[in-house]
């Protein structure tokens, strides 16, 4: 069918896409291609502050990969998104089943749970900081000190706990994105092969079991995938809750490759690290183009 | 009401309340912040806290002071004119990309679809050395288009997707009634693709108020956008948690207002299309 359209209509086109695409394309390449080989450059010299020095090679690259601040941030984001992404996918599939149980008044329903992820993240921020104020946040009075637990612990200025904190603020903020997202999933699924298993007499948790997992299975996938990318890429919330801290409890790897440039002006070692977050991400987009594409056929 | 039917019924009540209290648990911080904005400054660190009292507005009247309307007129032009452009740069582009079969087009998306996934931390830095060598540092100019590396990528990619939803139809006929392409494009596909356009544009529009990592580096003094106003409430005399509060419904609104416009389109922009929603 689409092979098809674009036959019907692409006879003779000629120049007509091109021109159509092209103003996109320049403006992309300008604001993304650009500053990417810009900064390829910058890592293959010395920098003195924002000067460009001599050709360094891959002296850079040897310095980052020698540097353990570097992995410690690696360690940071590789925790983070390892306990938030399974809690937000594992929640998400329970509030989807639910609300696919003919829930009414969903109209309301969904766009509250719609907030948390479309807020900003200065939003989270100053929601969260309220939250968990010292003795008089809502959640550090009622939850933490109520029953005992913490007691005069700012949990985001507790080298241990402050990770955690973030976790759960993440929780918070894209499970329903999850949630939601996997509900529209299962509302589109088919019904013939449900009919079928009722004849046959299959029970509710088979069912469950040998149709929805693996029908919903490649949208699952592309989700998980996305949660993965936005999760490991997480800055503004870490930057306004934590700003890294305490020490570098909290520092993921975006707030290091912040804090090279800014706080340390190491270009040199900044400018590697956005390189090889850059093609960590490419191969990330790949991944969800693919797998949205053949397993989806989304595309 | 056979009782089957009352029993369905009934099961249909529980799974609302469930959902109903995920929702609610869900939103409760935001509740608790607008109580926030109206809640006298003697009773602010109450414990336990304080659920119940006389509203004041001396918050607001702070926030005024302070001059956040002009933070608030600095995020509006922003993300509107940024808006505007990718709508008017993309749409174009992602019409083309759904209906001619272009060269390398699955490249060329590929190149679209990782400039969204970047993330912004590795393009600050070259945006940041770029405009402090060619004096963009500070301006509306240089937001707008930093913007359009993460919306108009986004733009193009989700609208792609609406596009391939339009039948196809409608246009062969206006082409074989001899109707030329780009008088098919305007008047026969841009008033079927309206819906997806607004849809799209206005989280376009979200996406740009939010931004706060651009707006912080490439902004400043002359140019503040409302995220990045924020901390002028973190005074030397501790935290205006009222102005805070207002602040942060304030900047939350027209997140609000689209929430509740887009509900199906949501998912389908935030999964970049992969879902119809």
């Amino acid at each position: 069918m689409y092979a098809l359209s674009t036959r019907a209509t692409a006879t003779g086109a000629g120049w007509f896409p091109y021109a159509l695409i092209a103003p996109a394309m320049l403006t992309l390449v300008i604001v993304a291609l650009v500053p990417f080989v810009y900064t390829i450059y910058l890592s293959l010299h010395e920098m003195q502050f924002a000067r460009v020095g001599d050709w360094a090679g891959l002296a850079n690259y040897r310095a980052l990969l020698g540097n353990a601040r570097f992995w410690h941030s690696v360690w940071i984001s590789t925790v983070f998104v390892a306990l938030a992404v399974p809690l937000e996918f594992a929640l998400g599939l329970l509030g989807a089943l639910v609300l696919n149980q003919g829930v009414r008044c969903r109209s309301l329903i969904v766009p509250v749970l719609f907030v948390p992820t479309m807020m900003a993240p200065i939003v989270v921020a100053i929601l969260w900081k309220v939250m968990l104020a010292g003795s008089w946040g809502l959640v550090s009075y009622n939850v933490l000190e109520r029953f005992g637990i913490l007691s005069d612990i700012s949990v985001l200025a507790s080298p241990a706990l402050a990770l955690y904190a973030l976790v759960f603020i993440d929780v918070w903020q894209w499970t329903p994105f999850v949630m939601l997202a996997l509900f529209a999933g299962l509302s589109s699924l088919p019904m013939a092969p449900y009919r079928a298993a009722a004849v046959d007499g299959a029970t509710s948790v088979q069912m469950f079991r040998r149709l929805t997992i693996p029908l919903l299975m490649p949208l699952m996938a592309v989700i998980v995938l996305l949660r993965l990318i936005d999760a490991f890429k997480i800055f503004d919330t870490i930057f306004l809750l934590t700003a890294g801290g305490p020490g570098q409890a909290t520092e993921s790897l975006s707030l290091f490759t912040y804090k090279t440039v800014f706080d340390f002006w190491n270009l040199g070692t900044a400018s590697a690290t956005a390189v090889v977050i850059w093609i960590m991400f490419f191969v990330f987009s790949n991944a969800f183009y693919q797998l949205a594409r053949r397993t989806l056929r989304a595309f | 009401m056979s009782t089957r039917q009352q029993a369905e019924s009934r099961r249909r009540t529980l799974f609302s309340l469930v959902a109903a209290a995920w929702a609610l648990i869900v939103v409760l911080p935001v509740l608790w912040m607008t109580l926030m904005m109206f809640k006298p400054e003697a009773i602010m660190f109450a414990r336990p806290p304080v659920w119940l009292f006389p509203p004041t507005l001396a918050h607001f009247d702070y926030v005024l002071a302070q001059g956040f309307v002009w933070n608030l007129v600095a995020s509006l032009v922003i993300a509107l004119i940024s808006t505007l452009l990718v709508v008017l740069v993309g749409t174009p582009a992602a019409y083309a990309f759904a209906r001619y079969p272009i060269r390398r087009r699955d490249d060329l998306l590929l190149f679209v679809l990782a400039t969204r996934m970047a993330p912004p931390i590795a393009l600050a830095i070259p945006f940041y050395l770029i405009y402090a060598r060619v004096g963009l540092l500070d301006t509306y100019v240089g937001l707008i288009v930093a913007y359009l590396t993460f919306n108009l990528s986004f733009y193009v990619w989700v609208l792609w997707s609406f596009c391939r939803d339009l039948p196809v139809e409608l246009e062969e006929a206006a082409r074989t009634d001899g109707y030329p392409r780009a008088h098919v494009l305007l008047r026969v596909v841009l008033p079927l693709l309206r819906p997806g356009i607004i849809a799209t544009a206005m989280l376009c529009f979200i996406f740009a108020w939010n931004e706060f990592l651009y707006a912080f580096l490439l902004g400043g003094k002359s140019m503040e956008t409302l995220p990045v106003a924020v901390p002028k409430l973190i005074t030397s005399q501790g935290v205006k948690w009222g102005e805070l509060s207002v602040v942060g419904i304030v900047a939350l609104l027209p997140v609000l207002l689209a929430v509740f416009l887009l509900q199906r389109h949501i998912v389908r922009g935030l999964t970049m299309g992969a879902v119809k929603g």
